[in-house]
């Protein structure tokens, strides 16, 4: 084993302070597996589970729900069954899911006259297998209230203005159920791969709160520019 | 399913001393201990002791009484000790020598 350590990276820093939280949450881990309220493999198997999810599912399923006719008849008949094509099985991590998530997964395809969107007006129900963790703001009351009451209102604080002709149809998630948007693919994408039209279906675009564009991805966005 | 108590445990109530009365914000970044608490609810929840749904609805509740002045990114911590403690399935002496001692780890280290 060597016993030099000179390959290049900047020294790890030491750590912060040290949250209330980080000491109550290792705390009651701690004892509820003591207790026998579950084990640790129990635990590493949704922390293991947790890390491997995220937006990309759902930005895979559009883009190529965007390329193949058929995948979308698929995708839109039965999410849960058509996500196993692109790997995502809505019964992990257990073989029964989640204990919040293994429902009814539907898509809900937007078109020039129908625009969607998804709240959990209950809780905070979201498609974690294939958007990841929820955000926080889609958690608060103030989103999960005035979603389904004033939708266009919400959907202007988020930047995105439909003309009036546009019907808005608002999905409430629920314990059975849970929903994601097939936002309409933008113009300046013709040619483009599978992979690079994933890189635009952002998470927003599949909540429903904002439009895909060819030149925004989650990584980069337009230069704001003054009006 | 009846509703949460609002009872004000010192040893949760205590935890405002360091989180601050601010706001979470919209889009921040989670912190590490979130990721770890969010696996312990699925854990209590799939193995029958807290149900996630009553978390929820229990943070709701709680989160605009007893927590209102806490983050909101920090309730599902606070609750779900809260009704462990509710529900006698750890005991507040239990949790405060518990958190002494982590707290001591972690600040040792």
């Amino acid at each position: 084993m060597s016993t030099t350590h000179d390959h290049d990276h900047a020294p790890i820093e030491a750590a912060g302070e040290i949250s209330e939280f980080d000491v109550l949450e290792t705390a009651i881990r701690g004892l509820a597996i003591e207790k026998g309220l579950f084990s640790p493999e129990d635990h590493r198997r949704f922390m293991e589970w947790a890390q491997r999810i995220g937006p990309h599912g759902g930005s895979r399923l559009v883009a190529r729900a965007w390329l193949d006719p058929g995948f979308k008849q698929r995708l839109l008949a039965d999410g849960t069954e058509t996500s196993k094509e692109i790997g995502i099985d809505w019964l992990d991590p257990t073989g029964t899911g989640t204990p919040s998530d293994f429902t009814y997964f539907y898509v809900l395809e937007n078109t020039p006259k129908v625009h969607n969107l998804i709240v959990c007006t209950l809780c905070s129900c979201y498609p974690r297998p294939v958007l990841g963790q929820a955000p926080e703001w889609y958690k608060t009351p103030h989103y999960r209230r005035r979603a389904v009451r004033w939708p266009r209102e919400v959907l202007a604080e988020f930047g995105l203005h439909l003309a009036a002709d546009v019907e808005v149809r608002v999905h409430d998630s629920n314990q059975k159920s849970r929903f994601m948007v097939m936002p309409m693919r933008p113009e300046g994408t013709e040619g483009w791969t599978e992979d690079q039209l994933a890189a635009i279906v952002t998470r927003d675009t599949m909540i429903g709160v904002a439009l895909p564009r060819a030149d925004w991805t989650a990584d980069r966005s337009p230069v704001a520019t003054s009006r | 399913m009846s509703p949460p108590r609002n009872t004000h445990y010192p040893v949760l109530m205590g935890t405002l001393r360091k989180a601050g009365k601010r706001p979470s914000e919209p889009d921040r970044a989670s912190a590490p201990w979130e990721a770890n608490l969010q696996a312990t609810c699925e854990c209590l929840s799939w193995r029958g002791a807290l149900d996630n749904l009553e978390r929820r609805r229990a943070e709701d509740t709680l989160g605009e009484t007893t927590y209102a002045h806490f983050p909101a990114h920090t309730r599902a911590a606070l609750v779900t000790a809260h009704l462990l403690l509710e529900r006698g399935r750890i005991s507040e002496h239990e949790l405060e020598t518990r958190m002494n001692q982590v707290r001591a780890r972690l600040q040792s280290s």
